[in-house]
């Protein structure tokens, strides 16, 4: 097996990973899936960097781990264990819905990734491709769950898809940036984390049905 | 020392203000008259320095600071000043308007502190979003704007706060994180195509090479950032967080919302489409900004007419307004773009005056429900008098400021062959136009409501509507020339100056513009003036 395919297989278990966070019953349970797809991305960006040759990768995968194997998903754990008990929201659509879903965005992000001629995505198309179906199955959580801490992992499933789009075709741009975007990304978490449990403890539900009172 | 540093004292005027204020509730009882201490002083400094730094940016050149990552151009400029003339009108506007919170026990004093430590929060975002050379940056700080905002949306912490906060921070967290796949698709491209990463990230540079990137890539990329910057400017159909979040902030951060955030995407959307267009050329771009103007300002004005929720109206006008600059810039040349980004500003002015008085309506009247606010002018009469002047002016017409872009939107249309969609365009304004004299002669005139106390609201609820009121005037009447110098310098940016427009008249009534192309600061850029006939270009 070659290095790019190396990197393509890895970034394939971001998937499986994404899945299982989708479809986690308790809030808990899906922080914890979080955590282990974030270490998927931290091994493609570790199997990346060798690979390309690219040593600032090494320092990506580093602030990967501190923010998004550990920070983000204990900050979703400590916050968010408290709703475990909450009735469980099915999504609009269920597991096989949701691996339907995926099979059909990964198709039409291996397709969408084609005419893309940037000399650093050559040999890493199927990764890319991943990474930007993975962004749009996050797009596909916020818009199929009813349970608003579900749209958090969404948000975060996305940004994971960005981030793996950034490592592979901008990898060379400054450190600052790829922190300025991590800090964001843990910011957006907190926020939207604390304006849900706000949520909760105001209309008791979790529901998204809810939030439906401004209208027109 | 370079001229820039005026910039570098801005941003430590917002963060140092913003932190101070969140350590006010430490001094207890004082915490208030600290807090709007330390809020007062701080836009009266900012605006200082931006008067400034924008004067030093007036000979057409780039300021750099920060080894160039943040820069400020006669575009950055435009903006900069803008989001700071509002964010000291509704930062004035903001004392007397918390303090009646306060009074009517709808706040507490810690939560007076949390409000004017976003202010000042929020501020700093906008100025770093339309200030960053870094094209990643520009995306970092445009999210960083959603995060610092959404506590002033969901202030009162209300239900419906709380569930215009959430729409928010979803919608627009989600649409800018596309407007990232665009920057990274173009960073990257500039990359395989500049030896150096420092240059490739940075727009003064990327749009030098314009020219030599994948065209296929950059067109994929610019509709990544429409769809991401254009959420977070409120066109459709993206902008569907815009009513519930204007309605339910504070009314001084609806006027911020919309004067300022939604104008600072605009800004990356407009710089980024430099760039698209120095790739793939105009018509692209154009035609998508065509698309998304004329069904926003579609969308909006029958919404505006059928609202009886005077903020939400307000709300979709801006959604309407944000079409029509995306109309002008769809539009381009010369006139096209000068008439976008005068009604940038314009619209931006008349929106702080009327947020502002929608906030008169709701400590007045206690309710935003145009079916109970009736007879303003009788209640609060100079209240009732600047809404009046305000809505006047957002209906278009004339001596306000909203005229003259609006008319030279039309013209430029006309001009540039787009007759049938410029009709469109006037029927559908003849409906917002209606919508505004509805709203005139049902709710500022007429009779007074029998249990309302008469009698205005204090000076510091009025006088900062006064002087919006006067800014929209001098607009309408007279484009004030350092205004019109950074409007015609920023067209060049742009556009550089369209041969086959250059001469163009626009004769009204009461008044000539005129299109003309002159030389100016060295050979990239040139400049194109709106001038008055009685004015000469400068040389």
């Amino acid at each position: 097996m070659s290095g790019p395919d190396i990197v393509n297989s890895i970034a394939g278990l971001l998937i499986i990973t994404s899945i299982l966070v989708v479809d986690a019953r308790h809030p808990t349970r899906a922080a914890l899936f979080y955590s282990l797809q974030s270490l998927v991305l931290v091994s493609v960006l570790l199997a990346l960097a060798t690979v390309s040759h690219a040593p600032q990768l090494y320092l990506w995968a580093a602030t990967a781990f501190g923010t998004k194997v550990v920070l983000t998903p204990a900050i979703l754990y400590r916050a968010l264990r408290r709703f475990d008990q909450s009735q469980s929201l099915p999504g609009i659509i269920g597991t096989p819905g949701s691996i339907l879903l995926a099979a059909v965005i990964v198709t039409v992000a291996v397709f969408a990734v084609m005419p893309i001629r940037l000399p650093q995505a050559q040999a890493f198309k199927p990764a890319l491709a991943i990474s930007v179906a993975h962004f749009f199955l996050g797009l596909g959580c916020i818009i199929t769950q009813r349970n608003i801490l579900k749209q958090i992992f969404g948000y975060c499933l996305m940004e994971n898809g960005s981030h793996l789009t950034l490592a592979l075709l901008a990898n060379q741009a400054p450190e600052v940036v790829e922190i300025g975007i991590a800090t964001d990304a843990i910011f957006a978490v907190v926020v939207m984390t604390f304006i849900a449990t706000r949520i909760e403890s105001v209309l008791h539900s979790l529901d998204n049905r809810q939030l439906t009172t401004l209208r027109g | 020392m370079t001229d820039a540093w005026p910039l570098g004292g801005l941003l430590l005027t917002f963060l140092i203000a913003s932190a101070t204020a969140f350590a006010t509730p430490l001094l207890q009882e004082r915490t208030q008259r600290a807090v709007e201490t330390i809020h007062i002083v701080a836009i009266a400094v900012a605006l200082l320095l931006a008067i400034m730094l924008i004067s030093n940016a007036l000979n057409g050149e780039r300021l750099f600071l920060m080894g160039g990552l943040l820069f400020v151009d006669a575009l950055g400029g435009i903006f900069l000043g803008l989001i700071v003339v509002v964010g000291f009108l509704t930062g004035l506007y903001s004392i007397g308007y918390l303090r009646h919170n306060l009074d009517k026990r709808e706040i507490s004093a810690a939560r007076l502190s949390t409000y004017y430590a976003f202010f000042h929060l929020f501020l700093f975002t906008m100025t770093l979003a339309v200030t960053a050379n870094n094209l990643v940056l520009m995306w970092v700080a445009i999210e960083a704007t959603t995060l610092a905002s959404v506590f002033l949306v969901g202030f009162y912490g209300r239900r419906t706060s709380l569930e215009a906060a959430w729409k928010y921070v979803v919608i627009c967290t989600v649409g800018v994180a596309f407007g990232l796949y665009g920057t990274v698709l173009i960073f990257s491209n500039a990359n395989a195509l500049l030896a150096n990463a420092e240059d490739a990230i940075l727009w003064t540079e990327v749009v030098k090479h314009a020219g030599s990137l994948d065209p296929a890539t950059i067109q994929l990329a610019f509709v990544f950032v429409l769809i991401g910057f254009g959420t977070k400017a409120g066109v459709f159909p993206m902008h569907t967080w815009m009513p519930d979040a204007y309605s339910e902030a504070p009314s001084p951060a609806s006027a911020l919302l919309t004067a300022g955030l939604a104008n600072c995407a605009l800004l990356i959307v407009i710089r980024l489409a430099v760039i698209a267009t120095g790739t793939i050329g105009p018509a692209f771009p154009q035609t998508l900004f065509l698309l998304f103007g004329i069904l926003s300002i579609g969308v909006a004005a029958p919404l505006i007419f059928v609202q009886r929720d005077l903020k939400r109206m307000l709300a979709y006008s801006s959604v309407e307004n944000m079409g029509l600059i995306f109309l002008a810039l769809g539009i381009g040349g010369p006139l096209g773009i000068s008439a976008a980004l005068l009604h940038a500003i314009n619209h931006g002015l008349v929106k702080t005056l009327l947020f502002c008085g929608s906030g008169n309506v709701l400590m007045k009247y206690g309710t935003r429900n145009l079916d109970a606010v009736k007879g303003i002018l009788r209640v609060a009469p100079v209240s009732g008098f600047l809404l009046m002047a305000g809505a006047l002016a957002l209906s278009g017409a004339p001596p306000f400021n909203m005229f003259i872009s609006e008319f030279m939107t039309v013209v430029a249309g006309v001009k540039a062959g787009y007759v049938w969609l410029t009709l469109v365009c006037l029927l559908l304004l003849t409906v917002v136009f209606a919508s505004f004299v509805r709203f005139i002669d049902g709710s500022v005139l007429g009779p007074a409501p029998a249990n309302l106390s008469k009698g205005d609201l204090g000076g510091l609820t009025l006088a900062p509507l006064g002087l919006a009121l006067a800014l929209v005037l001098l607009m309408g009447v007279h484009v004030p020339r350092p205004v019109a110098q950074l409007v015609a310098d920023a067209t060049g940016l742009i556009n550089g100056v369209a041969a086959n427009a250059v001469g163009t008249t626009v004769s009204s009534a009461w008044r000539t513009i005129e299109v003309v192309a002159a030389p100016r600061g060295g050979a990239v850029l040139r400049c194109v003036s709106i001038r008055e006939e009685d004015t000469t270009c400068p040389k």
